[in-house]
C-alpha cells in the first residue's frame, strides 16, 4: 500500500472555486494569456476563458491545476494563496520604500563627439559656460546623501564626462570621505566613450571601484559613422580604451550600450557579432529616444516602432541561437521585462517603473545646477521644455526638490493602474508609466495608448517574449538562467 | 456615412462600450448614446484606417465581450483584491 494518496485525492469534489484578481488580452492562434495580481502568467485557450468565469471550469480540466498554483482560481480554504500573494506584492513594491538610487551629475556639456542623435552635447571650448563647478557639486552631494536608500549610485554624464575629470575626482573623493560616517553602498559610473581614458584615469578608476558604462555601435563602420569626432577614429580609440580599461580596471567593470541609429535597422546580427568578438557578454537592443538632435535631425522618424520591433525580434532570435550554439550571451530590454514576469523582483528600470521612475529611481543633477526627474527630461528641457525641472541645487532645499509640482504631477497623473486602457491591460505589471516620453511626443503625460509608441513598443516585446516561451522550452529555460544569475 | 451598432444594456455595460471604443481610438472614432434599454454607437473609420472597416468591426464586437468579462472579473475580485493589498502593507508602517 502506497503511504501517498493519489492526485484524485486532491482534487476538488464542490467544484467551487472563487476568482483572484487577474486580466487578459487575447494573443495570436486562439489563445489568452491570463495574468495574476503580481505579473505572473498562464496561457489558456479561448473557450476555457468564458468557462473559467462562469465557475464553469471542472476540476479535472487540464488547465485547472495550474490556474490554482498561478493564483488565479482558488477553492474554499486555499488560506495560503492570499499570503503569498500578499508577500509577492509586498516584494515587488519594497523598493519604492527605498527612493531614489540613482544620482546622476552631468559634468561637462562638452563632448568630442558630434553624434547626430546625441541630445545634449555642446561642441565648445568655452569650459566655464558647460561644466559643473565644485560649488554646484557640493551642493548637488547634499541632496544625494539625504536620500534614505541604503545603496547610493553616482553616475557621471555628459557630453563627455572625463572631460571635466577632475570635478570628477572631487565628486568621488567628497563622496567617499561623507560616506565614512554614512556607511552606505556607495557605487561610482562613468559613462564615457573612452576616446580620452588616459592609463592615469583608469589608474584612478580602479582605486575608486569606478565602472566604466561606454558606448558601442556596432563593427567599425556602422560606429564610426554614427558617432563622428575629429579623425574619424571613434572605434579605434573606443577598442584601444576598452582592452586598457579591462586590463587595468577589470574585465568586468567596463559595460557597453548601443543605440539604434537608421544605419544601425538592418544590421542587427553585425552588432551583436560585434559585441560577442569583443568579450561582452550581453547588449542591450535600445531604441532611439525621441529628444534633441535627434528630432532635429528626423533621426528618430528614419524608423518607425513596427521596423524597430522587426530588429529586435531578429536580433533576439539570433542571440537565442547562439545560447544555444554555447555562447552565453544576454538581450538586456528582455531581460528586464522577463525579470518581471518570471520572478517577484522589479529591476527598477526608469522607463519600466509604476510609479514613474522619474525621481524616484533616479534624479539628475546638471552642469548648473538645475535638477531634473530624469535623464529624458534634462533632454527635453534642451529643447526648451522645463515640464521636469524639480529646482536648483543653489536655490531650493531638497525637500523643496522631492516635492515640485513638475514631479507629484507627473507621477500622480501618469500611474498605470488609473491610466484608460493599462488599468485593464494584462502587460499593466511588466510596464511603466513613462509620462516624460509621453509628454514629450504627445504633449500630455498619458497620450492616448492606442497610439503611443511606448505602448506599442512594451507589449510587442512582451508578447513575443511570450510567444517564444510557449513554443520553445529550452529558450524558456534560458530565460529563466537570465533572470535567476547565479 | 456612420455605421450604427445597437447594444442590448442588460448584456453591455455602458463603461464596457466606452473601455472598447477607447481600446480602438486609434481605429475608430465612436460616439455613444444611451437609451431606455439601449446602447448606441454611432461609428466611424479614422481617416487612413489601412484594415477594411468590416475587419475592424467584427473585432470591436469581440473587444466588447472582452470588455463585458473584465467587468465580471473585477467585481468578482475587488475584495479579495484590496483584503491582499491591506495584507501586503499590514506591518510596513505606511497605512493612514
Amino acid at each position: 500500500m502506497s503511504k501517498f494518496q493519489g492526485l484524485d485525492a486532491y482534487i476538488s469534489t464542490t467544484g467551487a472555486y472563487e476568482l483572484l484578481p487577474f486580466r487578459f488580452e487575447r494573443l495570436e492562434g486562439g489563445e489568452v494569456v491570463l495574468t495574476n495580481a503580481v505579473g505572473e502568467f498562464a496561457f489558456l485557450p479561448q473557450e476555457k476563458l468564458q468557462a473559467l468565469v462562469d465557475h464553469q471550469l471542472p476540476p479535472t480540466d487540464s488547465d485547472y491545476a495550474m490556474l490554482r498554483m498561478k493564483h488565479i482560481l482558488r477553492e474554499p480554504g486555499d488560506e495560503a494563496t492570499l499570503e503569498l500573494l500578499a508577500l509577492k506584492t509586498r516584494t515587488r513594491l519594497s523598493h519604492l520604500a527605498n527612493f531614489t538610487n540613482l544620482h546622476l551629475f552631468v559634468v561637462s556639456l562638452r563632448c568630442d563627439h558630434s553624434c547626430q542623435y546625441c541630445q545634449v552635447s555642446r561642441q565648445s571650448e568655452d569650459k566655464a559656460a558647460f561644466d559643473m563647478t565644485r560649488e554646484t557639486a557640493d551642493k548637488s552631494l547634499d541632496i544625494v546623501f539625504r536620500s534614505p536608500n541604503q545603496a547610493i549610485k553616482i553616475e557621471f554624464q555628459g557630453g563627455e564626462p572625463l572631460l571635466n575629470f577632475p570635478l570628477i575626482q572631487y565628486v568621488v573623493e567628497k563622496a567617499e570621505q561623507r560616506n565614512v560616517a554614512e556607511q552606505r553602498n556607495l557605487q561610482f559610473v562613468i559613462t564615457t566613450t573612452l576616446s580620452l581614458a588616459t592609463d592615469d584615469i583608469l589608474g584612478y578608476c580602479r582605486d575608486h571601484s569606478i565602472i566604466l558604462s561606454s558606448s558601442l555601435d556596432g563593427p567599425e563602420d556602422l560606429h564610426n559613422k554614427n558617432r563622428p569626432r575629429p579623425g574619424r577614429d571613434s572605434y579605434a580609440r573606443f577598442v584601444d580604451g576598452l582592452n586598457r580599461a579591462r586590463d587595468i580596471v577589470g574585465y568586468d567593470a567596463v559595460s557597453a550600450l548601443m543605440t539604434t541609429s537608421p544605419a544601425s535597422i538592418a544590421r542587427v546580427k553585425d552588432i551583436i557579432d560585434e559585441y560577442v568578438r569583443l568579450g561582452f557578454n550581453g547588449i542591450f537592443l535600445r531604441h532611439l529616444s525621441p529628444y534633441g538632435f535627434a528630432l532635429k535631425t528626423k533621426s528618430y522618424q528614419a524608423y518607425n516602432t513596427e521596423q524597430w520591433l522587426k530588429f529586435f525580434k531578429e536580433g533576439l532570435d539570433y542571440i537565442i541561437e547562439l545560447n544555444k550554439a554555447g555562447i552565453p550571451f544576454i538581450e538586456h530590454y528582455s531581460n528586464i521585462l522577463l525579470t518581471k514576469m518570471l520572478t517577484s523582483t522589479d529591476p527598477g528600470f526608469v522607463d519600466l517603473s509604476n510609479p514613474s521612475g522619474a525621481g524616484i529611481t533616479a534624479v539628475v543633477f546638471n552642469y548648473d545646477g538645475e535638477v531634473y526627474a530624469s535623464d529624458e527630461s534634462r533632454m527635453l528641457k534642451e529643447m526648451g521644455d522645463a515640464s521636469f525641472r524639480l529646482g536648483n541645487v543653489h536655490e531650493n532645499s531638497y525637500e523643496e526638490i522631492f516635492t515640485a509640482e513638475g514631479l507629484l504631477t507627473a507621477l500622480e497623473e501618469s500611474f498605470t493602474l488609473s491610466v484608460p486602457m493599462c488599468t485593464d491591460c494584462a502587460f499593466e505589471p511588466w510596464c511603466g508609466a513613462d509620462p516624460v516620453f509621453h509628454h514629450g511626443m504627445y504633449g500630455d503625460m498619458l497620450g492616448r495608448k492606442p497610439e503611443s509608441e511606448f505602448c506599442k513598443r512594451t507589449t510587442g516585446v512582451a508578447k513575443y517574449l511570450l510567444e517564444i516561451m510557449k513554443k520553445d522550452q529550452e529558450a524558456k529555460e534560458l530565460f529563466m538562467r537570465w533572470v535567476n544569475p547565479c | 456615412m456612420a455605421t450604427l451598432l445597437e447594444l442590448d444594456s442588460s448584456v453591455y455595460f455602458l463603461e464596457a462600450v466606452q473601455k472598447a471604443a477607447y481600446r480602438f481610438i486609434d481605429r475608430l472614432t465612436v460616439l455613444i448614446s444611451q437609451t431606455e434599454n439601449k446602447v448606441v454607437c454611432e461609428i466611424e473609420p479614422v481617416p487612413g484606417l489601412k484594415l477594411s472597416l468590416d475587419e475592424v468591426l467584427a473585432d470591436f464586437k469581440r473587444e466588447l465581450l472582452d470588455q463585458q468579462l473584465r467587468i465580471k472579473i473585477k467585481a468578482e475580485t475587488t475584495d479579495v483584491r484590496n483584503l491582499v493589498l491591506a495584507y501586503a502593507f499590514s506591518r510596513s508602517g505606511l497605512q493612514a
